[in-house]
C-alpha cells in the first residue's frame, strides 16, 4: 500500500505542480458563485432551488469530468513521453502499481475538488434557503430540499395476465379457428392492454377505484407529516382549454379521517404533486385516494406512474453526500479510462481516444433510438415508414451492447433526484460502486494495468 | 521604418481605421438593407450580451439553438420545467433575429407550460413569462416584426382576456393589481397625469409604465380616444394598445408588412373592442373585495365603426363580421336596456332595423318572421332573458323576474345605479308582458303572478334579512339608499311599475 501511496502522491504533488489543482479549483468556485448570477429561474424559490442544483452539479460534473480525463491521459503518457517513467521503473514498484497509484491519486483529488465545490453549492443553498420567508422556506424544505421515498400501488401483472389468459382461453374455445389463422401473441397483447386499461380508467362523471398505496414501514414515522401525490393522466379526447377538471379524495371511512381537494384544473400527460394532509393512512400504512372525473371524456391512470406518494425519508444532505459518491464513481471511471489509453498510446491520441468515447457516451440517445428504430438510416414518422441499410446488420447489434455497457454508468441520476427532491439511497450508491467503478473501472483498469506491463518504456523518446 | 515609430503609426493607422469602419457601419447597412444583400435587418441597440453571441459565434449560434431547443423539448417532454425560463432566453440570444423563434418561445411559456400546472399562481408566472419575453426582449431586438406586436396582443386578448383558461379570472384580477400599481387602486385610470407628472407619486408611476410594462402614456391617449374609452386595468385595453401599435409601426415599414399581417392586427383590435363592451369596465365590490366587470356601453359607437371598418377592409370575411356586427348590435341593445338607458337603445334598435332590414331578432328559427321594424324594443329585450313568453311556465317567469330584482339590489349596493334601475325595468316589463298574455277572469287569479311589489318587497325582505339576507355591510348601504330606518319588517313597499333605480322610488 506504501507504495501506492507513494505513486498517489506523486500524482498530487504533478497537480500542485503544474497548478492544476488550483486552475480546476478555481474554475469550480467560479462557476459555483457565477452560476446562480447569470442563470433565470422561474420565479419560485423552488424554481430557483432546482435550477441552481441542477446547473451547479452539472457544471462541476462537467468541469472535473473533463479535467480528469485530461489529467489521467496526461499524468501518465507524458510521463512515459518525458521518460521520467524510466525512474519509476527501476525502482522496486511493480507496473500495476503504478497505474494503481496514479489512479488513487487522480480520484483522491477529485474527492478533494468534488469535496470543496459540492460544499459551496450545499452552503450557498442553506444560505438562500434562510433568507426566504418562512412560507417559502418550508415549501422547499417539503419538495426540494428533501429526501423523499415513494410509494406506489401493489404490481397487479399478475392478476392482469391471468385475466388476459382467461379471457383469451375464452374466446379460443367460442372460435377454435382463431388458434390457426390469428397471430395468438398479437391477441393476447391486446386482449392484456384492454384488461390493464380497465385497472387505468376513469369514466365521465365516475370515480376511479380506490388506490390503496401501502406506505409500509415507513408509517411508524410518517404520523402528523403531510405527504405529497404525484399524479399523471392521460385524455381520451383533447379540451379546449387544455385542461381537465378533477378531485382528488383521501382516506377511507370508517377506518381514517377523509379529506377532500376542491375542483381541481389539471394538464394531462403531465405531472401533478399535491400535498396530502397528515394521517390520512390506517393503521397498517395504507392510504387509499380516489379521482372524481366530472368531465365529458375519461381519464387513464397509467398504473407504471399514474399514482404515486412521496413522502419524507431522510435529510438533504446525506442524500446529497450519497448523490456526490456517484458523480464520484463517474469520475474513477473516467480517470481509469484516461490512464488506460495513456497506458497504451501517446498523449494526444490518448486524449483524443477518451474524449471520442465520452462523446460517443453522451450521445447515446442517437444509438437507443437506432435500437428502438432497427436502423440507421432513419425512420419517417410521417409515413411510419423505415429505411434499410445493410450496415444495420452490423451497427444495430454493436449499439445495442454498447448500450447495455453505457448504461451500467449511465442508469444513474443523481442530480435529477437531488433538484426533485427524491432521496439518493445507499442501495443506489452500492449499486453505482459495483457497476461503474469495480465492474467498468475494473475491467478498463485491468487492460491499462495490462497495457503498461506490457509497454516497452525505454522505447520512448525523450520530448525536449 | 523599425521599432517605435512604426509601431506607433501601426497604431495610429488601427485607431484610423476603426474610426472609419465606426462612421461607414451605419452607411453600409443602410445599403445592405437597401440593395436586399442580407435578408435580416442588422441588429442594432441590443445588450451587450446578445450583440456578443450574435457576433462572436458566428455560424456557431444555430447548431448550439438546435442542441438547446432539443433539450428544452427533452425536459418539456419530462414536465422538467424550471429551466425553460433560463432556454428560452439562451436560445433567443443566440437567434434574436428569427420573429419565430420568439413567437414559440413565448408561446410555449404562455399557453403550453402555464396550464401544466395546477396552482393559478404558478400559471401566472408563466403566462407573465411568455408576455416579458415578447414585450421587453422581442419587441427591441425586432422593432419592425409586426408579428410580435400581434403576438403580445393574442396573449392580451385571448390568454388573459377569454375565459378558455380555468385561471383566466386570476389572471385578470392580477394584471388589475400590476396596472393597479400604475393607476392607482381605487380610481379611473387618468392618463393626462402619467403624460405630465406632476408630483412625485405621478412621477414614479409615470416612470413605471414606461420602464416595466414598456408603454408610452402619449401613444395610450391615442389609442384611448381613437378606440376608447377603455378600461386599462383590463387585459383588452392591452391587446388594443400593443396591436394599434404593430399597426402604426407597420405603417412607417409597408414594403416589409403582409396585408394579412395588418388584418390580423385589425381583428385583434376590434375583438377586443367587442370584448371591451362586454366586460370592459371594473366595477369595485367593496363588500367581496373584489373586482367584477361591467359592460362598457359608452364604447358601443366606437366598436360599431370598427366591425365596419373591419368588414370593409377585409374582404375574405366580410359576411362573417357582418354577422358578428349584427350579433353585436343585438346585445348592444339589451345591454342598453339592462342598464337603464333607454332612448340609446332605441337609437341602436332603429339602426339595426335600418342597417339590417332582414335580421330576425326574436325567432331565428323562422327566418324574416320577425324583423326588428316589426317587433318593439320592448319586446326584443324580454325575448332576452326569455324566449318564448307564453311557453314558459308560472314558476320560471316568476323566478326570472326575482331573480333580475336581486341583481337590481345587489348593483345598487355598489353604486351601479343605472343597472339597478335597468334591471328592476327589466323585470316590471316581464311581469306586464306575462300578465297582458293571460285573459282576464277567473283563470288569471289561478295561473297570474303575485302583484310586481309584493315580489319586490318579498325581494328586498330576503335581501334585508339579518339571518339570511346580504352582509350587514351591504344591508346598511341598502337601508341608506333607500332610505329605510330600522328593520325589514318596517320596509315600506316600492312603487309597483316603476322604471326608476330602487333608491329612487322612495325619493
Amino acid at each position: 500500500m506504501q507504495r501506492l501511496y507513494a505513486i498517489a502522491w506523486l500524482t498530487w504533488k504533478a497537480a500542485f505542480r503544474f497548478r492544476l489543482f488550483l486552475v480546476i479549483a478555481g474554475l469550480l468556485l467560479v462557476s459555483v458563485v457565477g452560476l446562480p448570477l447569470l442563470i433565470k429561474d422561474d420565479g419560485t424559490a423552488r424554481g430557483f432551488t432546482q435550477i441552481l442544483l441542477t446547473y451547479t452539479l452539472t457544471a462541476i460534473t462537467a468541469l472535473l469530468g473533463f479535467s480528469t480525463l485530461w489529467l489521467a491521459c496526461g499524468t501518465l503518457a507524458r510521463d512515459i513521453e518525458e521518460c521520467q517513467i524510466q525512474m519509476l521503473a527501476v525502482k522496486p514498484i511493480a507496473r500495476w502499481q503504478i497505474w494503481l497509484g496514479k489512479w488513487l491519486g487522480i480520484v483522491s483529488l477529485d474527492a478533494v475538488l468534488l469535496a470543496l465545490s459540492a460544499g459551496c453549492v450545499y452552503g450557498l443553498l442553506q444560505w438562500r434557503a434562510h433568507r426566504l420567508p418562512p412560507d417559502q422556506q418550508q415549501a422547499l424544505r417539503n419538495e426540494v430540499l428533501v429526501a423523499r421515498g415513494s410509494a406506489r400501488e401493489k404490481n397487479f401483472d399478475k392478476e392482469i395476465d391471468a385475466r388476459a389468459d382467461q379471457l383469451l382461453r375464452e374466446r379460443l374455445e367460442k372460435n377454435p379457428l382463431e388458434t390457426r389463422q390469428a397471430n395468438l401473441g398479437e391477441v393476447r397483447r391486446q386482449i392484456r392492454e384492454s384488461v390493464k386499461a380497465a385497472y387505468e380508467l376513469v369514466r365521465p362523471g365516475s370515480p376511479s377505484r380506490p388506490w390503496r398505496i401501502n406506505l409500509g414501514s415507513a408509517r411508524l414515522h410518517l404520523r402528523g407529516q403531510p405527504l405529497s401525490l404525484r399524479v399523471k393522466f392521460n385524455a381520451a379526447e383533447g379540451s379546449a382549454s387544455g385542461t381537465y377538471g378533477g378531485i382528488l379524495a383521501f382516506g377511507e371511512p370508517p377506518k381514517t379521517k377523509t379529506a377532500q381537494s376542491p375542483v381541481l384544473s389539471m394538464a394531462p400527460d403531465t405531472f401533478h404533486e399535491f400535498i396530502i394532509p397528515p394521517d390520512l393512512f390506517d393503521a397498517d400504512g395504507v392510504l387509499t385516494i380516489t379521482f372524481g372525473n366530472p368531465n365529458e371524456t375519461a381519464l387513464l391512470f397509467p398504473l407504471e406512474d399514474g399514482v404515486e406518494v412521496l413522502y419524507p425519508e431522510g435529510g438533504f444532505g446525506p442524500s446529497f453526500v450519497r448523490a456526490l459518491g456517484i458523480i464520484l464513481c463517474w469520475m474513477a471511471l473516467l480517470a481509469a479510462l484516461g490512464l488506460a489509453s495513456a497506458s497504451l498510446l501517446s498523449f494526444p491520441v490518448a486524449a483524443f481516444f477518451s474524449l471520442g468515447l465520452l462523446a460517443m457516451t453522451l450521445s447515446s440517445g442517437t444509438m437507443a433510438n437506432a435500437v428502438e428504430e432497427g436502423t440507421i438510416a432513419g425512420y419517417n414518422p410521417e409515413k411510419n415508414t423505415r429505411g434499410s441499410s445493410p450496415v444495420d446488420l452490423v451497427v444495430i447489434p454493436t449499439f445495442r451492447a454498447a448500450l447495455k455497457v453505457i448504461r451500467l454508468a449511465m442508469d444513474f441520476s443523481p442530480v435529477d433526484s437531488l433538484s426533485t427532491g427524491r432521496r439518493v439511497t445507499w442501495t443506489q450508491l452500492g449499486l453505482a460502486l459495483s457497476q461503474i467503478v469495480v465492474l467498468m473501472a475494473g475491467s478498463v483498469g485491468l487492460l491499462g494495468i495490462f497495457a503498461l506491463s506490457r509497454r516497452e518504456l525505454a522505447g520512448a523518446q525523450a520530448v525536449q | 521604418m523599425s521599432g517605435r515609430p512604426k509601431k506607433l503609426l501601426l497604431l495610429t493607422l488601427a485607431a484610423a481605421l476603426l474610426a472609419g469602419v465606426f462612421f461607414l457601419q451605419g452607411s453600409l447597412n443602410r445599403d445592405r438593407e437597401q440593395l436586399g444583400l442580407t435578408r435580416m435587418q442588422p441588429l442594432e441597440n441590443a445588450p451587450p450580451v446578445l450583440a456578443f453571441t450574435t457576433v462572436a459565434l458566428g455560424g456557431f449560434r444555430g447548431l448550439i439553438s438546435n442542441m438547446l431547443w432539443i433539450r428544452a423539448g427533452d425536459l418539456q417532454e419530462q414536465d422538467k420545467f424550471f429551466e425553460m425560463a433560463q432556454l428560452a432566453d439562451w436560445i433567443t440570444k443566440l437567434e434574436p433575429q428569427y420573429v419565430h423563434v420568439w413567437l414559440v418561445q413565448a408561446w410555449n411559456m404562455a399557453y403550453n407550460i402555464s396550464v401544466k400546472f395546477t396552482d393559478f399562481g404558478d400559471r401566472w408566472r408563466w403566462v407573465q413569462r411568455g408576455l416579458e419575453l415578447l414585450r421587453d426582449q422581442g419587441i427591441p431586438a425586432n422593432q419592425n416584426a409586426v408579428l410580435i406586436y400581434r403576438e403580445l396582443a393574442w396573449f392580451f386578448q385571448h390568454k388573459m382576456g377569454a375565459n378558455l383558461d380555468d385561471a383566466n379570472m386570476y389572471y385578470k384580477q392580477q394584471w388589475a393589481n400590476e396596472m393597479a400599481q400604475v393607476f392607482g387602486k381605487l380610481k379611473k385610470p387618468d392618463l393626462d397625469e402619467l403624460i405630465n407628472p406632476q408630483t412625485d407619486d405621478q412621477k414614479a408611476r409615470a416612470r413605471l409604465l414606461r420602464e416595466k410594462f414598456k408603454m408610452d402614456p402619449v401613444f395610450m391617449k391615442e389609442v384611448d380616444q381613437h378606440d376608447g374609452p377603455l378600461e386599462w386595468r383590463l387585459p383588452e385595453a392591452h391587446a388594443i394598445y400593443w396591436a394599434a401599435l404593430g399597426l402604426k409601426i407597420a405603417a412607417n415599414n409597408p414594403s416589409k408588412v403582409k396585408a394579412e399581417d395588418l388584418i390580423t392586427l385589425r381583428r385583434v383590435i376590434y375583438q377586443s373592442m367587442q370584448l371591451s363592451f362586454y366586460r370592459g369596465r371594473l366595477v369595485n365590490n367593496p363588500f367581496a373585495k373584489a373586482f367584477e366587470f361591467g359592460p362598457n356601453l359608452d364604447i358601443i359607437p366606437k366598436v360599431s365603426a370598427a366591425y365596419e371598418q373591419a368588414a370593409a377592409e377585409d374582404a375574405a370575411y366580410h359576411d362573417h363580421i357582418l354577422q358578428a356586427h349584427k350579433n353585436f348590435i343585438k346585445d348592444a341593445i339589451y345591454f342598453l336596456y339592462e342598464y337603464n338607458r333607454i332612448s340609446d337603445a332605441a337609437y341602436w334598435y332603429k339602426y339595426l332595423a335600418e342597417k339590417y332590414p332582414n335580421a330576425d331578432v326574436l325567432d331565428y328559427s323562422k327566418p324574416g318572421t320577425s324583423p326588428a321594424r316589426s317587433v318593439s324594443l320592448d319586446q326584443y329585450c324580454i325575448s332576452r332573458i326569455q324566449d318564448d313568453v307564453n311557453g314558459t311556465p308560472r314558476d320560471r317567469i316568476e323566478a326570472t323576474i326575482e331573480g333580475q330584482i336581486m341583481t337590481a339590489y345587489r348593483c345598487l349596493a355598489i353604486d351601479e345605479d343605472e343597472h339597478a334601475a335597468g334591471c328592476k325595468l327589466l323585470a316590471q316589463r316581464l311581469w306586464d308582458n306575462y300578465m297582458s298574455r293571460i285573459p282576464a277572469g277567473d283563470r288569471r287569479k289561478a295561473v297570474g303572478l303575485r302583484p310586481f311589489a309584493e315580489i319586490d318587497r318579498e325581494m328586498l325582505r330576503r335581501i334585508l334579512d339579518p339571518e339570511h339576507g346580504a352582509a350587514p355591510e351591504v344591508r346598511a348601504v341598502l337601508l341608506t339608499k333607500l332610505g329605510i330606518r330600522g328593520d325589514t319588517a318596517r320596509a315600506p313597499a316600492p312603487a309597483p311599475g316603476t322604471n326608476a333605480a330602487p333608491g329612487q322610488a322612495h325619493e
